[in-house]
């Protein structure tokens, strides 16, 4: 069946379920009906969008970190080590489930189990199955989302939702391109249009689910307009299929009037885009992602990546903000060293909570000019399409029109490559196929020459890779030394 | 076998895409001949590649803290499929959580592996020990 933006009819629905319910032994306890009683049967306290809405009303940004272990009750052990430095918690799954590997996520748990320690980077969901999941729920007193990076996520989705977990990150290009490498992107999308619609299922039935693209893609100096292109496709396609509850995310860049601009458009733009679309319906919340590139060894100077993300995220005004830790550098932390990032990001959020950003004419030009990007990518895709959104995503990323830098995906094209200007916020260094104005190529092109002449040599991709660099060194652009 | 010919990928189900674009680039500017998997490599894939190029070593990586499971056995697949000399490095976070990295060290030696780094390893040096390695196999 050819892939179109519409909604999923019962049928096909629930032919496709029955086969997605047998691909692993634990789908089978799964009863959608008795799933959306147990939802029902949740207190307001343990839901996320009622969080998100609160946080939203009182112009709080709330606190999340990631977290997920091999065995059960190490998991709960750590989120309720995390619960009291946080409003929302995290189950972060094992990258083995991201791909379908139940069997090589069996066998973690086995050796996880010898070893007296998890040597999974994450909550194995499926392995573990509905009554199991459910325990992480009911031992917690806050709302729990489920975190991944999964190309198929379908039936991890039937098995959380139905456990109580009141979101679900993701979406059918952000759990592709920076995640998969050989996943075909129709099939990615297909495969999103199933939970998106198992959410709209249980939205009619009265639960509501809190649906989130993951905003930061490849984290590796991305362009705002790349990342929310994404975003807002992923939200159009989501709604299609009767979610309400869209938080868009965005990862930040290093440049203060950068990122708070891009928040703020992606708001404005998600209105813009959800409202010509006809969706009316819908609760919007923003989220933003710590740094997510490489992060210095030494605590401390981590600890100043996590709080400038903390401080970026308050001015910006995002709904949430997710949390990195002093052990970025190496990997998974422990849970004191994930509380500390938590301890550190609430001290700047509640320094900075009761101040504004104030409007600039350089914080304006920077959202007209996402907001302007971004209307010129997306009116291609809607072209390429011929008025079908999945279609054109499909064809846009093959023809290079959304491209996602340093991203594994080999349906992405990865032509375009950014690098920061003499301020350190991303700019376009080799625009691909990327269609954007002429005048805003100028603007790329002449912001980018302006740092080369600071720095006495010509823009270059050894400066790319100093910039990847920088911020693991100390600096935020990859100057000489 | 030509001595500069060499194999890199990221193992597992491991996605992490921008390191491994890196190291290529540097291998490659000295004068490597570098045959790059990407990401989400298997052993096999990584033993297949090595024998049709004639590769004089394999460069593995981890980032997500799977290496421990993924990389376990690599050598003796190797000895198996007739790759008896071939120079094996490993890098990148190997292990789940923040080790002292002598250990993680001493570990994946005795897993077999000829050298092993930290994420934060200056490439360029790993270009020279590579190249001595590979000729004093030959």
């Amino acid at each position: 069946m050819q892939l179109r933006n519409k909604k999923l009819d019962m049928d096909t629905f629930l032919s496709e379920r029955t086969e997605v319910m047998t691909s692993w032994p634990t789908g089978k306890d799964v009863d959608f009906e008795e799933g959306v009683l147990y939802q029902l049967s949740l207190p307001e306290s343990k839901r996320f969008s009622s969080a998100l809405a609160a946080a939203d009303r009182e112009g709080r940004t709330l606190r999340q970190p990631r977290a997920g272990v091999a065995l059960v009750d190490e998991h709960i052990k750590l989120l309720q080590f995390l619960e009291d430095t946080c409003d929302l918690l995290p189950s972060t799954i094992d990258a083995y489930t991201r791909l379908n590997h139940y069997e090589k996520a069996a066998e973690g748990i086995a050796r996880s189990t010898a070893a007296g320690t998890s040597l999974l980077n994450g909550f194995p969901a499926v392995n573990h199955g509905l009554n199991e999941c459910r325990r992480v729920v009911e031992s917690l007193t806050k709302p729990v989302q489920v975190r991944h990076g999964t190309p198929d996520a379908r039936l991890l989705a039937e098995i959380t939702l139905a456990a109580g977990f009141t979101a679900y990150e993701g979406g059918g290009i952000s759990y592709n391109i920076p995640y998969a490498k050989k996943v075909p992107l129709d099939r990615s999308l297909r495969h999103w249009q199933y939970c998106d619609r198992l959410v709209g299922l249980y939205e009619e039935r009265g639960v509501r689910i809190n649906r989130e693209p993951f905003g930061p893609l490849s984290g590796t100096l991305v362009p705002p307009f790349v990342s929310h292109c994404v975003a807002l496709i992923e939200g159009l396609l989501a709604l299609e299929q009767g979610c309400k509850c869209i938080t868009l995310g965005y990862g930040q860049a290093g440049n203060l009037v950068q990122d708070i601009a891009a928040i703020r458009s992606l708001r404005e733009l998600a209105h813009e885009y959800f409202q010509a679309a006809g969706y009316t319906d819908y609760q919007l919340s923003t989220v933003f992602h710590q740094w997510m590139g490489g992060f210095p060894e030494n605590e401390a100077m981590a600890f100043s990546v996590i709080c400038s993300g903390a401080a970026a995220a308050a001015l910006a005004g995002a709904t949430k903000v997710i949390v990195k830790t002093p052990h970025e550098a190496s990997g998974v932390p422990t849970k004191e060293a994930n509380k500390q990032g938590l301890e550190a990001t609430t001290q700047m959020l509640n320094m900075v909570r009761e101040q504004i950003f104030p409007m600039s004419p350089t914080l304006d030009q920077e959202i007209e000019l996402i907001k302007r990007e971004v209307r010129s990518v997306l009116a291609k895709v809607f072209e390429l399409g011929e008025g079908d959104l999945a279609q054109g995503t499909v064809r846009a990323v093959a023809a290079g029109v959304l491209d996602v830098p340093f991203a594994p995906a080999s349906c992405n094209a990865g032509k375009l490559l950014p690098v920061r200007d003499n301020v350190g916020a991303v700019r376009i260094f080799e625009p691909g196929r990327v269609p954007l104005p002429d005048d805003v190529l100028t603007f790329h092109r002449d912001r980018v020459s302006e740092r080369a002449r600071a720095e006495k040599r010509e823009a270059s991709s050894q400066m790319v890779v100093d910039d990847i660099y920088a911020i693991s060194k100390s600096r935020l652009i990859g100057r000489p030394r | 076998m030509s001595e500069t010919n060499v194999i890199l990928g990221v193992i597992g189900s491991d996605c992490h895409a921008v390191g491994n674009k890196i190291i290529d680039t540097v291998l490659t500017g000295e004068g490597f001949r570098v045959t790059n998997l990407g990401v989400m490599v298997s052993q096999d894939e990584f033993i297949d590649a090595a024998i049709e190029v004639g590769a004089g070593a394999i460069l593995v990586s981890s980032i997500y803290g799977h290496g421990e499971i993924d990389c376990a056995g690599f050598r003796g697949r190797c000895i198996e499929r007739g790759l008896e000399d071939i120079v094996l490095y490993v890098g990148g976070n190997l292990v789940i959580g923040k080790r002292d990295f002598s250990e993680v060290e001493t570990l994946f030696k005795d897993m077999g592996y000829d050298r092993v780094f930290p994420p934060t390893v200056d490439i360029k040096s790993v270009a020279q020990s590579l190249r001595q390695d590979i000729a004093a196999r030959q």
